[in-house]
């Protein structure tokens, strides 16, 4: 058994990084930024903690919707994740697991191959879905689990994937097109909108977001709510935002305190649960798709019949997006109502969405089938990107 | 006074000719919706504070690693290069994807079909429910206040 196992969960906003005898993994954004405040030299991923003032940060992303296609931005972010500054690790010794998103494109993943074989020299390598390392965490933790429905909500699009006894059926999977960068991205336009300019403001305004936004449990009785005035209105909150003087991140403040603030403050009422509201009903933005429980129940019944029942019993929901509050709740309320009344409807949110799948990648990094599944650096310089394909595309590697 | 009364009127009657001249037309209302989707997807709505900025100066070198440990052989291939070798973009990628894929589902295919449910409305000031619809730009507005608020800023004002 292997206990150091580099596991690299390359997600399009933060990669989760670590050995497998780590706790827990490094989350690091996996971007570079540019303060106006430093000329001296842009961040790389986590050095942005290092910045004084986040103020009108602008972002350089390896990931265009989704897909990994800036590959000197890419290279100098894993530079640095590799470094002794950030999480280091001898590739001689340690087999490399990372991973992808579904329908990623042949290109990019000769890429990553081409990188990490020649340029970092690792000995073995393993390329899969988030999503598959999250199913076998979950079947790990749920032994005897036949089908899991995975939503995968993460910063570019939400995926549904069903997996069958721990093979992912391709041809069922759906992309709901919103994510966490469009509710960012969201949330700015409106407030800037009623109330303050803060349209270069996407790292603040991404804290916003996740201080104060929920997922409603009942839309229109929080309608409601939010149509009253302060006490009787229970949502609304003011936000003061960070200075980077007195305070570099902002905090939630009730609107009778009698604390004297000396920040710029934002009102936030309906926007709380409106904007996360579009993970559930795309069409609120324009977005001609179905939302997150209309497309579980679509997909759960575009499977065998035999399996439906399962799927509806084990829904997982993985992602950063699934951190809000509320959003168990509402997925279960939702698809009970349109799932058909003899089917056990169960949810299940990780104590923490984001790094699950990094976890379930320590645990399978232990499964004698890893050592199966990991293609070394002799198969690829005797067969090439082929091998890579037949093992990690074409086999449809099973995780249960 | 009677005659002020009637210019008000002509006036009036002017401005009602020219709103109702001035309705944007389906071509352009989908151009301004395409537009707010496209302006979603965005990293930055500002410029780079520091183009000029030569980012390869202080970024340390995953070679740093390695060579302390004295078992590097060759030199790094630097971040330019990789630009260079990769250089495909996403749309190239999702073409070729089309003509590669041929049955089974891909990226284009996976995207999730439209809801059989109605769509919401809401106004486009406030955020609220709305019930009515803005005549010249098709906007949503729940009241009087927010229609006004509406014409001030955006409708017609907005060069999309
Ligand atoms: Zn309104
Ligand atoms: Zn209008």
């Amino acid at each position: 058994m292997i206990d150091n196992a580099y596991i690299l969960d390359n997600g399009a906003y933060s990669a989760k990084v670590g050995l497998s005898c780590h706790e827990e993994p490094k989350i690091i954004p996996n971007c570079i930024m540019k303060a106006k405040s430093e000329r001296q030299r842009p961040f790389i991923g986590n050095q942005i903690e290092d910045c004084r003032d986040a103020s009108g940060l602008f972002y350089i992303l390896p990931f265009t919707k989704g897909y990994l296609v800036n590959w000197d931005v890419q290279k100098t972010v894993w530079d640095y994740i590799l470094s002794n500054d950030c999480c280091p690790s001898n590739f001689s010794e340690s087999p490399v697991i990372i991973t992808e998103p579904y329908f990623n494109f042949n290109p990019i993943k000769e890429a990553m191959s081409e990188i990490f074989f020649e340029e970092y020299e690792c000995q073995s390598f393993l390329r899969v879905n988030a999503g598959d390392l999250s199913v076998y965490h979950y079947n790990h933790d749920n032994p005897g689990t036949l089908c899991v429905l995975l939503v995968e909500t993460g910063y570019s699009f939400t995926h549904i994937v069903p997996y069958i006894q721990g093979k992912k059926i391709r041809n069922k999977i759906r992309r709901i097109d919103v994510g966490g960068k469009i509710l960012t991205n969201h949330i700015k336009e409106i407030i800037s909108y009623r109330q303050l300019h803060v349209m270069d403001e996407t790292y603040v305004m991404n804290q916003v977001k996740e201080d104060c936004c929920f997922v409603s449990e009942d839309f229109s009785r929080d309608v409601e709510i939010a149509r009253k005035k302060y006490p009787e209105n229970t949502i609304v909150r003011d936000y003061a935002l960070p200075d980077y003087t007195t305070i570099r991140r902002g905090y939630i403040r009730p609107l009778d305190s009698k604390e004297e603030c000396n920040q710029q403050t934002i009102r936030l009422n309906i926007e709380r649960f409106s904007v996360p509201e579009v993970l559930f009903h795309p069409s609120d933005l324009g977005i001609n798709q179905m939302g997150i429980p209309e497309a579980i129940v679509r997909v759960i019944k575009s499977c065998p019949e035999e399996t439906q029942p399962h799927l509806f019993n084990n829904i997982l929901i993985t992602g950063g997006c699934a951190a809000f509050p509320g959003f168990k709740t509402r997925v279960y309320n939702d698809v009970r109502s349109m799932a058909p009344y003899n089917c056990k409807v169960r949810v299940t949110v990780p104590d923490n969405p984001v790094t699950y799948a990094w976890h379930g990648g320590v645990l399978f990094s232990k499964d004698p089938k890893f050592y199966n599944y990991a293609v070394t650096k002799e198969e690829y310089e005797k067969e090439g990107h082929a091998v890579i394909f037949e093992r990690f595309d074409e086999a449809n590697l099973n995780f249960a | 006074m009677a005659a002020k009364a009637s210019a008000v009127e002509r006036q009036s009657g002017r401005i009602k000719d020219s709103n109702q001249k001035r309705i944007l037309d389906e071509a352009s209302r989908n151009r301004r919706a395409r537009k707010a989707l496209e302006a979603l997807e965005q990293d930055n709505f500002h410029d780079d504070p520091h183009a000029d900025l030569v980012m390869s100066k202080k970024i340390p070198k995953f070679q740093e690693t390695i060579e302390s440990r004295g078992s590097r052989k060759k030199k790094p291939k630097s971040a330019e290069y990789y630009k260079q070798r990769f250089r495909k973009s996403l749309a190239q990628m999702v073409e070729e994807d089309k003509n590669y894929m041929t049955g089974g589902t891909s990226y284009i295919t996976a995207a999730v079909e439209a809801s059989r449910y109605p769509d919401r409305h809401f106004c486009a000031v406030c955020g609220f429910p709305s019930n009515y619809t803005c005549v010249p730009c098709g906007a949503r507005y729940c009241s009087v206040r927010c229609l006004g608020t509406h014409q001030d800023t955006r409708c017609l004002k907005w060069t999309a």
